[in-house]
């Protein structure tokens, strides 16, 4: 069997791995990239991540719903440990720098939207910052200004804890304008991201997904772009 | 014949006859700031006291012309009995509802407290329908509503544990869930015997947005059907987020009345449910209260109630800092459009 092709074979076993949730058949594919001296960033975008993105459109099509989701970031995690070690920082190139503050904000435990978005984060090769949920406001500003991160990631499920992120917006903003912003959950719409003076934003968990999603698809373009050049 | 009493209003209502207007009462929260601040108080402190609950409920009932009182607010009087605990946010600024800090780490040794009516915040509620019950005096209904067994799972243990296990180990969420049916039932009948006049069952995080409809038949309407076979009428199926796949089967389920929030396409689950079924719903509370311009309020209103349903009902709780003139317009709007016969509700 040819490199190329033996390549395309074990891409394609994480990228069904993650769709299928099977953790076994990611685990021994990522084993395999590891052994046999493969690129792990390649694994990682072209495999794990075009898997997740096939699950994005699975969610979109109401295949998948969040159970599935869940476990298909499980077998995408299961990848992700064995072959981030092996990434080398040429790979990332200038991705390498950046770093993100995420959480969900005080009065809301919920997270299940904020791990998939710091899970693309991870794979994307970003130094994540993650505060957890439940997050006091003053928390975040002062998170950013101790790592000089990039990206301030918010998450809310709940209309009431929205109202929260505003006022991190206005104090991240005030003190450091480049930082971008990016809001998640339930009740968050583009007009209130607009409004509140956010950069982005994703109204649930799938919907963080698909957002995370073509993040990591312009990363992918690039990469392939460069593999083409080099 | 002469004007019914909100509290008549509501009883001849969820019996399917014939109505003087259309009763404008919601299942769930209805607390507004501007009740908290007449009695010079902070929403966080509304949550542990009989008599702020209560009070704070019957003064928006009477400031906007209610015809109900709904308590409690927040969701976690049940798992903090169950000895979960309760973030209050007292030193908070703002309003935060309460949220619970230590869920069960898994779903294996539960084990429900034979007391836990007489845990934690469960009897300051009591007191509070207490005085409620004794105040309301025909003047507003009052409504209890208990979270679905679903639901307070999630409020419970972790989500994902909840959600992974759907997939993982089925049984033993089939038996977690369970044991939530029983005290789901055991709850809404202790406020039943209470004497509250209807009973909501917010099995809120159970739609679509996260189960498949396969899943929902499979793990969440056994459950459903159990409560409501238990339960005593009124009672009411709320699921708020995504419901028009399930619609039909949530009307499976055995209870009076559907509720559903500004996601379902309430004209065609009219088509789908037929002309006979109660239909509350389904204005996005925070969207038209809190947000857009009180002129604005009355056509979403009036949507509401073209669309088919026989009392409009907010999605969800109401979101407390509304504008009052807001609030005046959903009112006037309902007391307006609400004198022509709905679906299922004839006219005196």
């Amino acid at each position: 069997m040819g490199i190329e092709q033996r390549r395309e074979e074990l891409l394609k076993a994480l990228s069904d791995g993650v769709v299928d949730m099977d953790e076994e058949k990611v685990k021994e594919a990522a084993q395999a990239v590891v052994d046999e001296g493969f690129n792990a960033y390649d694994a990682v975008m072209n495999g794990l991540a075009a898997g997740m993105e096939i699950v994005g459109e699975l969610y979109d099509k109401q295949e998948y719903f969040v159970p599935e989701l869940l476990m298909c970031a499980d077998a995408l995690y299961a990848g992700l440990d064995i072959l981030k070690p092996h990434i080398k920082l040429e790979d990332l190139g200038d991705k390498v720098k950046g770093q993100v503050v995420i959480g969900t904000v005080q009065g809301d435990v919920h997270d299940i939207g904020k791990n998939i978005v710091k899970m693309m984060f991870e794979v994307a090769g970003f130094t994540v910052h993650d505060l957890g949920r439940d997050v006091p406001l003053e928390k975040f500003v002062e998170e950013q200004l101790r790592t000089d991160s990039d990206i301030v990631a918010m998450s809310a499920m709940m209309t009431t804890t929205m109202l929260g992120m505003k006022k991190v917006i206005e104090m991240i903003k005030e003190k450091n304008p480049n930082v971008a912003i990016m809001l998640g959950g339930a009740p968050v719409t583009k007009e209130t991201a607009d409004l509140f003076g956010a950069d982005g934003y994703a109204e649930s968990a799938g919907n963080a997904v698909q957002e995370a999603i073509k993040m990591i698809s312009q990363l992918r373009k690039m990469h392939a772009d460069n593999r083409e050049s080099s | 014949m002469s004007q019914m009493t909100p509290r008549e209003r509501i009883q001849t209502f969820f019996r399917k006859e014939p109505v003087d207007t259309m009763p404008c009462f919601s299942g769930m929260g209805m607390v507004t700031i501007q009740a908290i601040e007449q009695m010079g108080i902070r929403f966080a402190q509304v949550h542990a006291t009989a008599e702020y609950l209560a009070k704070s409920a019957m003064i928006t009932a009477e400031m906007f012309g209610f015809d109900s009182v709904v308590i409690p607010y927040d969701m976690c009087t049940v798992p903090e009995a169950l000895g979960c605990g309760a973030s209050l946010y007292e030193d908070a600024e703002g309003i935060l509802y309460p949220t619970v800090p230590n869920k069960w780490p898994s779903m294996d040794d539960i084990e429900i407290p034979k007391d836990f009516l007489s845990k934690g915040r469960m009897p300051v509620v009591d007191e509070a329908f207490r005085i409620l019950l004794s105040q309301a005096n025909g003047k507003f209904a009052v409504g209890g509503w208990v979270l679905g067994p679903f639901t307070m799972a999630g409020q419970i243990i972790e989500l994902d544990l909840l959600l992974k296990g759907v997939r993982k180990e089925r049984d033993k969420v089939v038996s977690f869930l369970d044991k939530m049916t029983d005290l789901v039932i055991e709850v809404a009948k202790h406020y039943q015997k209470l004497g509250v006049d209807y009973m909501n069952i917010r099995e809120m995080g159970s739609g679509t947005d996260l189960l498949s409809p396969k899943m929902w038949k499979d793990l969440i309407q056994p459950n459903l059907v159990k409560i409501f076979e238990a339960i005593e009428s009124p009672k009411i199926l709320h699921i708020c987020g995504s419901t028009d796949l399930i619609i039909e089967m949530m009307n499976e389920c055995g209870a009076d009345a559907l509720s559903v929030d500004q996601k379902n396409n309430v004209a065609e689950s009219r088509k789908k449910l037929g002309n006979d079924v109660l239909i509350l719903g389904n204005f996005d509370p925070f969207g038209t209260l809190a947000k857009m311009g009180s002129s604005e309020v009355e056509g979403v209103i009036k949507k509401c109630i073209d669309d088919g349903v026989d009392a409009v009902w907010p999605g969800c709780d109401i979101w407390p800092d509304v504008k009052k003139e807001n609030v005046e317009a959903y009112v006037k709007a309902v007391r307006q459009y609400g004198k022509a016969p709905s679906p299922a509700v004839g006219r005196i």
